[in-house]
């Protein structure tokens, strides 16, 4: 090696080193450090019990309890391709970066995980250490996960021991150089990934600290809702303030009253978070749909009640959002912001829209279907309203299911775009200039997205 | 056990709340004047009156009309707009193979009860979601503005 080489890699490796430690200070943040105080590990926690599972199910069975996890956990959401067998992965992501599968975590023992042990498992969801040594992609939460009880963690690996097993091997991921190369994670592992179990905080009550393990460790909430830096890691200095994903738009959760939740109830929270709908607000769709489907509303009353005590304990972070329109648009189509402005959009939505919607927005048929209030039709990006327009809604709740059908077959995207321009404008407090190039773009971004049927 | 109140008279019906108005008429009620088109309120052949606005009842479950009062296709005609379009659909001959034509009138009756001189622009904006494959549309456009001039 000449000596130039030997220099070369010296101050590459300061260089990677420098980065790492800024990284830790600039980018990465406890997710949980804006709360202050002091924590003490979970052994030396004075107070109830703030992990596992609701008293209700203390005394059930591990595969009950890891059940329970799971759902809190959704793991489900991204380990199941759409139309295909829950957790045997094949979910795509699509990054700027290229495209990366979940994979399959059914027991089957050629495909899945059916030879992982408990210490492999472990690596898997504290680490994110693939059994075979190989590193994963933080896609996988691990660094969510991380703050997850290994007790927890086991019941989970229990409960996914009991299910059928798949045989679904892995897709091959498609991503381009350098971030083809997993063993550069080590270098991300070491800044953003704490590898260190939840903290109660000894400031805080015991529900603020079950809000957290929930919200933290299991819901893993942050992955979609806090921006990213560019080293594609939660950016906690603005935790919760609302980011992309998936070609959707994950909102503002913080207690802003004009971009977050600040002037939501605590009852429309808990509505929300336990329906996926809130009288007023409008309802989930797209990945968030997903997630009050698979994962919160399994959830027992008192941990709903917990994560709406932590979500009202994060700063307030202002994002770009505007204030909400809360008034209906009058009756007739002829009067309102969006009269002759956009007669293709107009055209549109009489014939497609109107029937379920009504031209003031407030539907005649489910408040589900009333867009006043709505934070996406609020939202001058117009990324939600176009993306739900595409995939339509088709969710399987315990009130029954809730339909919208998808339009992204039958219409153009110039037409998806006008009709979500007369939307955001018509009914919400500014309209969005979306044109077709932006839905096309919007379509490709959340390739996922199941096409949803007719009823029956 | 729900109770409907339905071109006036009262209905008690036992049956799932998430069931869509349009079975409970048809299967529980053989109010069979309404159709079943598509399915996901994209045709308008399923058309009703619920508490005075047109809805499509594929899409309203049971459980969400309330104590909201419904006029469908049958009771349609007692009431003075419904009379009037009935009438005038059946001067101008508008229906061809007649499926969507419930719908259209319980459209039009609507488009009537809450504006009783349409223009042309009105009538495309409130008729927009019914669809007419036999493309009655020119006939539809006619009827109801004939209906419009009827002195009550």
């Amino acid at each position: 090696m000449t000596m130039k080489k030997a220099i070369g890699i010296v101050v590459a490796a300061i260089a990677v080193v420098a980065l790492g430690f800024s990284g830790c200070l600039f980018l990465g943040r406890d997710p949980m450090s804006f709360a202050g105080g002091s924590t003490v590990a979970l052994a030396a926690y004075q107070g109830v019990d703030i992990t596992g599972v609701p008293a209700q199910l203390a005394s059930a069975d591990l595969v009950k309890r890891g059940e329970y996890l799971t759902h809190a956990a959704d793991c489900q959401a991204c380990h199941t391709a759409p139309g295909g067998a829950p957790f045997a992965g094949g979910f795509a992501f699509n990054m700027p970066f290229g495209t990366i599968y979940s994979t399959n975590i059914t027991p089957d023992k050629q495909t899945g995980i059916g030879n992982y042990t408990d210490a492999q498992f472990l690596a898997a969801v504290h680490k994110g250490i693939r059994a075979d040594g190989e590193k994963l992609y933080p896609a996988m939460p691990y660094s969510s996960y991380t703050y997850m009880t290994d007790a927890d963690a086991l019941a989970i690996k229990a409960y996914l021991f009991t299910l059928a097993p798949v045989h679904a091997p892995a897709r091959q991921d498609q991503l381009s150089w350098p971030f083809s190369q997993r063993s550069l994670l080590a270098i991300w592992n070491v800044v953003f990934n704490p590898d260190e179990r939840f903290r109660p905080n000894t400031g805080q009550s015991p529900q603020w600290n079950r809000g957290a393990y929930l919200a933290e460790a299991m819901g893993h909430c942050g992955e979609c809702h806090t921006p990213r830096n560019l080293a594609y890691a939660p950016d906690n200095h603005g935790k919760f303030a609302g980011a992309p994903t998936a070609g959707w738009r994950a909102y503002n959760i913080t207690g802003d009253k004009d971009s977050g939740i600040g002037n939501w109830s605590d009852q429309d929270l808990f509505s929300y978070l336990s329906t996926g709908h809130a009288n007023g607000h409008g309802g989930a769709a797209g990945p968030m749909g997903e997630a009050a489907d698979d994962s919160l509303s399994y959830l027992v009353p008192d941990d709903t009640h917990a994560l709406v005590a932590y979500l009202r304990s994060i700063p307030s972070h202002a994002s770009d959002l505007p204030r909400t329109v809360k008034t209906a648009a009058p009756a007739s189509y002829k009067e309102g912001v969006a009269a002759e402005s956009n007669s293709r959009g107009e055209k549109i939505f009489a014939g497609a829209c109107a029937s379920c919607h009504d031209w003031t927005g407030v539907s005649p048929v489910t408040d589900y279907a009333t867009l006043t209030g709505v934070r996406a039709v609020n939202d001058p990006s117009a990324t939600n309203v176009a993306q739900t327009v595409i995939n339509g809604v088709n969710r399987k709740t315990v009130e029954g299911t809730i339909f919208m059908p998808a339009f992204g077959e039958g219409y153009s995207d110039d037409d998806i775009a006008a009709v979500a321009n007369y939307v955001t404008a018509r009914f919400g407090a500014k309209g969005a200039n979306l044109t077709g190039k932006d839905v096309a773009d919007l379509r490709k971004q959340a390739a996922q997205q199941s096409k949803e049927t007719p009823n029956g | 056990m729900l109770t409907l109140t339905i071109n006036g008279l009262s209905h008690d019906v036992d049956v799932p709340e998430d069931m869509p108005l349009l079975w409970v008429l048809r299967d529980h009620l053989n109010l069979v004047g309404t159709k079943y088109g598509c399915g996901i309120a994209q045709c308008g052949v399923c058309t009703v009156h619920v508490g005075g606005k047109p809805v499509r009842s594929c899409q309203l479950t049971i459980g969400d009309v309330g104590t909201r009062a419904v006029v469908t296709i049958e009771g349609i005609g007692s009431t003075p707009n419904g009379a009037k379009v009935q009438q005038a659909w059946m001067e101008a001959a508008v229906p061809q193979c007649g499926y969507c034509q419930a719908g259209q009138i319980m459209s039009a009756t609507a488009l009537l009860d809450s504006n009783p001189q349409p223009d042309d622009s009105d009538i495309d904006a409130a008729m927009a979601g019914n669809i007419c494959r036999c493309g009655t549309y020119i006939r539809i456009r006619r009827a109801i503005k004939n209906a419009a001039a009827k002195s009550a």
